[in-house]
């Protein structure tokens, strides 16, 4: 019955909004009840000027993302991205899901490129060149960049060559040059212990949590610059979570790490900066401990302790 | 609680609908059961170890055996599978991993499909204006059937099924594979062939073992290309036997202890594609497991 429904309703609706607000416990803020600007705005289509800390621009930057835009075809997916990346420092990417923090790693290694249809604007200089320069070789580009993606994809190949891929296609062959760098890439990945009696065997009969550190030693056995990681802990258990988590912080002293999450906790743990996004917009982006403790939006405040998003 | 009519209308249709199924495949089952048991019976009457170890002797009353068509069928099937594996393969590559190329590989995949289907005695007729007849032109023999261009024809029919099937195995093999490889900086072909194809294997050996079957099992293609031979020849230059060129003339002359030996050819042929099948099956068995941990 259509009548009791709206009944209901209405007064539910009044009675949150006349509420006095406490700094304890706010409600549930509605959408366009004013309190979120920012997302308000980039709701109507906007583009507003996002939240950028001071302490982001002062440091050392290997990356820079300057006014990036990626087009999937006619939906535009990524909107006037501008965000500095510290170098030898732990990024952290959060927003909703769909908000284009995997389109916006993807975008460093060029990895959309490979997706029909992508059309992109602006810069993302590594090392000051930008990465869509015409004289850009993309191989080159991606081995200088490490991956690891959500799902564990481990090669149908042995583990030890596994591990050495990225040296084998770069033509190495020497057998004890191989054999280093495996040991070192695994030992990095704390896998070593686990697996260095079964090198020869397929990588497959590793459990998941394996199979990711598998990955990140894959990822570094070259010494990439930076480190993409797309959140790399969501197909695992908590314990093989912890395990990467605390992994990253140890990769995280001698890489540049760009690391996609949906766990703040996570966020929070094992970064040095975070940014928030939002409908392919960058809202908020600092310290870590500044973004979770003493962010400067609203938005980015309730998105983080879980009253939104 | 009753039925209502509807219903119980619905439950007696759903009764006879699974009869009628089970029917037909009983009576498919039994046919098959009975063709197979009549060629076992007769074949095996004549099945002996000279059959599989002596060539034709020219006499018909006692016609000697089969080892060159058996030799013949294996060396024509090898040298078809030396030339239709790669291009297939590298066909079925094509096909799937250039998407860009869709223009190109949309009508190459049609006219793969169209070539699988395609008569058997097409193929035989075209290998014979194709391989038999040029080479005679060149080499000014009267006429040159060959080995070489019965493997040629085998080679036709083998080649659009490996693209496919090599297509469609490549298909399975997961996105994640490829952009991993790519995201550390490997090119696209080192992408296919040491990650991709690797993945791959198993289904695209699969494919390959069963098309070797299906033109072990071929005769049309053979009649205007290899001829047949009562000789037994590893020389595809030559004209060349095969099981089912033997059992073709055999079981179509006049005389009875011929035709017995076409029975017993049968029989070897059938225990050929047989073991292969199980070969592809036990193949096939290991890459499940493999896939399990
Ligand atoms: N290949 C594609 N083609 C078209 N649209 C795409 C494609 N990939 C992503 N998108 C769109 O782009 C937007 C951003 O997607 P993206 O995968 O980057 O989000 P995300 O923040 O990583 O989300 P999640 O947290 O769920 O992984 C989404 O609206 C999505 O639908
Ligand atoms: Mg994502």
């Amino acid at each position: 019955m259509p009548g009791s429904v709206s009944m209901t309703k209405t007064p539910a609706r009044i009675e949150t909004h006349s509420r006095p607000s406490t700094p304890v416990v706010r409600p549930i803020p509605q959408a366009d009840s004013g309190q979120y600007p920012l997302i308000d705005a980039i709701k109507r289509g906007e583009t507003p000027e996002p939240m950028r800390h001071e302490s982001v621009q002062s440091v050392g930057q290997i990356l820079d993302i300057r006014n990036f835009e990626l087009w999937y075809g006619a939906t535009k997916a990524l909107h006037g991205i501008t965000m500095p990346i510290a170098a030898g420092k732990v990024t952290a990417l959060i927003g909703p899901s769909g908000c284009g923090k995997s389109t916006l790693l993807r975008s460093v290694n060029r990895l959309n490129d490979l997706i029909d249809g992508v059309r992109t604007s602006g810069t993302i200089a590594l090392d000051g060149k930008d990465v869509y320069a015409r004289n850009v070789d993309v191989i080159t580009l991606r081995k200088r960049l490490g991956m690891v993606f959500q799902k564990p994809n481990p090669f149908p190949m042995s583990i030890f060559e596994n591990v050495v891929y990225a040296l084998r296609i770069a033509g190495e062959r020497r057998k004890s040059l191989l054999q280093e760098a495996c040991e070192k890439a695994l030992r990095q990945a704390a896998l070593w212990d686990e697996v260095k009696d079964r090198l020869k065997a397929s990588a497959m009969g590793l459990s998941g949590g394996q199979q990711q550190r598998l990955c990140i030693a894959r990822a570094i056995v070259s010494e990439p610059q930076v480190l993409l990681l797309d959140e790399p802990c969501s197909a695992l258990d908590p314990i093989a979570t912890l395990r990467i988590e605390e992994l990253i912080i140890e990769i995280g002293r001698r890489y540049t790490v760009l690391i996609v999450t949906h766990n703040m906790q996570q966020a929070a743990r094992v970064s040095d900066f975070t940014a928030f996004m939002y409908l392919g917009r960058l809202v908020e982006y600092g310290r870590t401990a500044d973004i979770f403790q003493l962010p400067r939006l609203r938005e980015t405040e309730d998105y983080v302790t879980g009253r939104f998003g | 609680m009753s039925l209502s009519f509807k219903e119980s209308r619905r439950r007696t249709a759903s009764a006879f609908m699974y009869a009628l199924c089970a029917a037909s495949t009983l009576a498919i089952v039994t046919v098959l059961l009975m063709v197979a048991g009549y060629l076992a019976w007769i074949g095996a009457s004549s099945l002996s170890w000279n059959l599989l170890t002596t060539v034709p002797t020219g006499d018909v009353a006692n016609p000697g055996g089969m080892r060159h068509a058996i030799d013949g069928t294996i060396v024509l099937v090898l040298l078809a599978a030396m030339l239709g594996v790669p291009l297939g393969v590298l066909a079925g590559i094509y096909l799937s991993e250039y998407p860009e190329e869709a223009r190109l590989t949309g009508p190459l995949r049609f006219i793969a499909d169209v070539l699988t289907g395609v008569p058997s005695i097409v193929v035989g007729i075209l290998g014979y204006e194709l391989l038999v007849v040029p080479v005679s032109r060149l080499t000014e023999n009267s006429i040159s059937f060959s080995g070489f261009a019965g493997a040629g024809a085998l080679a036709f029919i083998m080649i659009p099924i490996v693209a496919r099937t090599t297509e469609e195995m490549l298909r399975l093999v997961p996105r994640s594979y490829r952009e991993g490889s790519l995201a550390l900086g490997a090119t696209r072909s080192q992408t296919i062939f040491r990650v991709v194809l690797p993945g791959a294997f198993g289904g695209i050996t699969t494919g390959i073992v069963l098309a070797m079957g299906r033109i072990a099992g071929e005769t049309a293609p053979l009649l205007f290309t290899a001829l047949g031979s009562r000789l037994l020849t590893h020389d595809p230059r030559q004209p060349f036997p095969s099981l089912t060129l033997q059992i073709y003339t055999y079981a179509t002359g006049p005389y009875p202890e011929q035709r017995r030996l076409a029975w017993a050819g049968m029989l070897v042929l059938l225990a050929l594609l047989f073991v292969l099948n199980l070969a592809v099956r036990i193949v096939a068995a290991r890459q499940a497991r493999g896939r399990l941990h």
